[in-house]
């Protein structure tokens, strides 16, 4: 399995989205991840698809072509940049 | 800079802490810190590294005051309205802690500013409170090539992120690793979208502990993000990784 996390205000759009989904070869990228849902979840996916979206893997911080592996937690994080 | 018979009053909590201490308030009393952006981040920053007797505070923000500012830039008042920043948080900074020296540059921040006071050596940290990825990108860049601490946060809504790093001791990973150079401001900014005070206070006091580890010698999260979820009271830690093909801090250095 993988398990989603979609933090901050990109939580408000996933809400109706499986946190867990199961480990497939096809989707063994979080940017796989993120094509797949743009096919259901058209909103979300224009929000992941914004500069500075940051994405971890396991509380590491990886770019979106990152290799994933069965039980690993990936984390969306949407831009944080005003102050 | 020996300590004087007010400064024992004034500082007699950190005296008592055995991690501070008459040595620690030394070296935060000898210590020159730019903070740049003086807006909802950076006036709580200013305010807490001011009381605890940072002894060198220069302000930078071009910003005049503006009646939508006040919901949470905590140093300004309704009447500063149309005023500078930085020289009103001057003024309420002398007030608070007259020991201390704070200056105002009242422009962009820019390379000179960066590079520290005239006939000084450079900052002993920078905290980048500014409101874009230009910014941010032109101060790191300065900071790692000066090995100068760099305390970098920023929030929009209800979320807050702080990342920073100690350049005196790693030369691998940096801003730019975690936030590509070329990239772009996304969509979302506290002035189309709002910003939410208490999460800038929240992150603006992490930003001043960070530099007050900084400054004392014990700061160990160099490329440690952190991103606060003020509508759900969620954190979130992740550390960063080296990108190694960074335009700053990659190819060229070992
Ligand atoms: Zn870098």
């Amino acid at each position: 399995m993988l398990n989603l996390l979609f933090f901050g205000r990109l939580g408000d759009l996933a809400s109706g989205i499986d946190k867990a989904i199961p480990y497939h070869i096809d989707l063994a990228t979080p940017l796989a991840i993120r094509n797949k849902l743009a096919e259901q979840h058209p909103l979300l996916t224009k929000e992941l698809s914004e500069p500075q979206v940051l994405v971890s893997v396991n509380k590491m911080i990886v770019k979106w072509d990152h290799p994933l592996f069965d039980g690993d937690e990936v984390a969306f994080l949407p831009p944080v940049t005003g102050g | 800079m020996p300590l004087n018979d007010d400064d024992f009053m004034r500082y007699s909590r950190h005296l008592l802490m055995g991690d501070i201490g008459e040595a620690g308030q030394e070296k935060l009393t000898q210590a020159k810190v730019l903070i740049v952006g003086l807006g909802g981040l950076g006036c709580p920053v200013a305010l807490y590294l001011a009381a605890a007797g940072v002894g060198h505070i220069d302000l930078c923000d071009p910003d005049r005051v503006d009646k939508t500012n006040l919901q949470r830039q905590v140093l300004y008042r309704t009447e500063d309205c149309g005023e500078l920043k930085v020289a009103c948080a001057k003024d309420r900074l002398q007030a608070l802690n007259s020991g201390i020296t704070v200056n105002a540059l009242a422009r962009e921040v820019d390379v000179e500013i960066l590079a520290g006071p005239p006939l000084t050596e450079s900052y002993s940290a920078v905290i980048d409170c500014t409101d874009n990825v230009a910014a941010r990108q032109l101060i790191n860049t300065a900071c790692y090539q000066q090995k100068t601490p760099l305390i970098s946060a920023a929030a929009v809504g209800w979320e807050g992120q702080i990342v920073a790093f100690d350049f005196r001791h790693y030369r691998r990973l940096c801003f730019s690793c975690i936030i590509d150079y070329k990239s772009t401001e996304p969509m979302m900014n506290c002035a189309n979208s709002g910003v939410v005070g208490p999460v800038l206070g929240v992150m603006g006091s992490l930003q001043s502990t960070a530099v007050m580890r900084m400054l004392l010698g014990f700061f160990e999260q160099h490329g440690e993000l952190q991103r606060y979820d003020g509508k759900r009271g969620q954190w979130l830690t992740m550390q960063c990784a080296v990108d190694p093909r960074c335009p700053i801090c990659g190819p060229t250095d070992s």
